[in-house]
């Protein structure tokens, strides 16, 4: 699947933000210091807007939203 | 019947320990433990200096705060994490050491989310008229369990050491805050991700340092980034959840006053309920005390009523969120 334009868009302004290149496939989005644990809780919160997806607190790990791909493989394991 | 907050106090350690003091020993630098937490300094007690002997001075202030004697109180609460004692609770030596009837004294243990947890106990207690007037200590001495080298850097820098106390009647007094509602929830799921373990009957209940094999588990131990992703969403509704349920907005709250967990935590928060943060509206005395756990709300909640900022009518909400994980949120409003 490919992401919302907002939710790259989210991750591309953090990493503009926190002066880091823009996130490619495979980055590691914490290693980079693309998100941070704050920065992922505004992530979430984007992610359930823009995919309509519920994250339940359980889920809320940074390993779940490791990197780009990993972000779309929860999402479509919630949307299943 | 209503349940009042009608006395509040701060009672903390003399010394207090700049980050440049302690940056070194824990691997860190001073700026960064402050753009980190929000800390520039805390207390710490004394060695010998009893868990006890800081509440009992809180809460002789917070009875003269609230115009009351030792013998007008008919109940205590004491949240604590650091008791004097293993058995019994801290709450008996305050009794004696104050001269308090001999009424129920009971300690609890909802880690940082004491403030809270006491509160609705309280608030229950006053309410039904099984008491009157409730005495809270809420205290720690948390430098005593502190490692304080780099590998536990990040979790010592945080704790300081001090108390307050709260008095909870069911007669409104002049500037006594009015308990609407208390929201609170538990999940132990988290027990592992911020605590102490030992001593314990899971971990042991006595420490083999000589042989180096659970020295780790007689230190604090804290899964930052579990602790902050839970914090962050969980507090953030427990907040619209008793907010809801009174038929309010977080644009209808005046005051924050939040356990005091971390500076970025709070903003976090505020960011979350879109609650304002360019009106000092979130209380944070994280600067100069730390994380004073089970103390800290209080402190904060007892700066801002002293500032004389609270107008009548004003409403206050009380985030929290501890260990267990323990958290909640609390709803009062200042009488006219």
């Amino acid at each position: 699947m490919v992401l919302p334009q907002g939710v790259t868009d989210y991750l591309n302004e953090n990493a503009q933000n926190n002066g880091v290149e823009q996130p490619k496939p495979g980055d590691d989005l914490f290693k980079s210091g693309v998100l941070d644990s704050f920065a992922l809780v505004d992530f979430i919160g984007v992610l359930e807007t823009e995919t309509g997806i519920k994250v339940p607190d359980s889920d809320v790990k940074a390993a779940n939203f490791q990197t780009l791909e990993a972000v779309e493989r929860y999402v479509e394991s919630r949307k299943g | 019947m209503k349940a009042y907050i009608t006395g509040t106090s701060t009672f903390v350690p003399e010394t207090s320990v700049s980050n440049e003091e302690i940056a070194e020993r824990l691997g860190l630098e001073p700026e960064q433990i402050f753009k980190s937490s929000g800390i520039r300094r805390r207390r710490w007690a004394e060695k010998g200096t009893t868990t006890s002997f800081l509440a009992t001075e809180a809460l002789r202030l917070a009875l003269e705060d609230a115009k009351l004697k030792a013998e007008d109180v008919d109940y205590l609460l004491f949240g604590t994490m650091t008791p004097d004692r293993f058995i019994p609770g801290s709450a008996p030596s305050v009794q004696k050491s104050l001269g308090l009837r001999e009424i129920p004294c009971l300690d609890i243990r909802a880690a940082c989310s004491n403030a809270l947890y006491a509160l609705q106990l309280a608030s229950a207690l006053t309410t039904s008229g099984a008491a009157h007037r409730v005495a809270i200590c809420l205290a720690e001495i948390q430098s005593a369990y502190l490692n304080l080298s780099p590998e536990a850097g990040t979790t010592s820098m945080l704790f300081g050491d001090g108390a307050s106390a709260l008095i909870v009647s069911n007669e409104k007094t002049e500037g006594a805050l009015e308990i609407i509602d208390i929201h609170l929830a538990t999940d132990g799921t988290y027990v592992d991700d911020l605590g102490l373990r030992c001593p314990g009957t899971e971990f042991g209940a006595s420490h083999t340092h000589s042989t180096g094999e659970n020295a780790s588990d007689y230190f604090p131990r804290m899964v930052g980034q579990s602790v902050i992703l839970q914090a962050s969403r969980k507090i953030v509704a427990s907040c619209q959840a008793v907010l809801q349920r009174n038929n309010l907005a977080a644009s209808d709250v005046r005051w924050m006053v939040p356990h005091q967990a971390n500076a970025n935590l709070l903003a976090q928060v505020a960011r979350g309920l879109k609650f304002p943060t360019d009106q000092g509206g979130v209380i944070s005395v994280l600067e100069d005390y730390g994380n004073t756990s089970s103390a800290s709300m209080g402190i904060a909640l007892d700066t801002l009523r002293r500032s004389g900022r609270i107008q009548s009518r004003d409403r206050l909400l009380l985030p929290a969120f501890g260990a267990g994980f323990t958290w909640g949120a609390g709803l009062c409003v200042a009488v006219d």
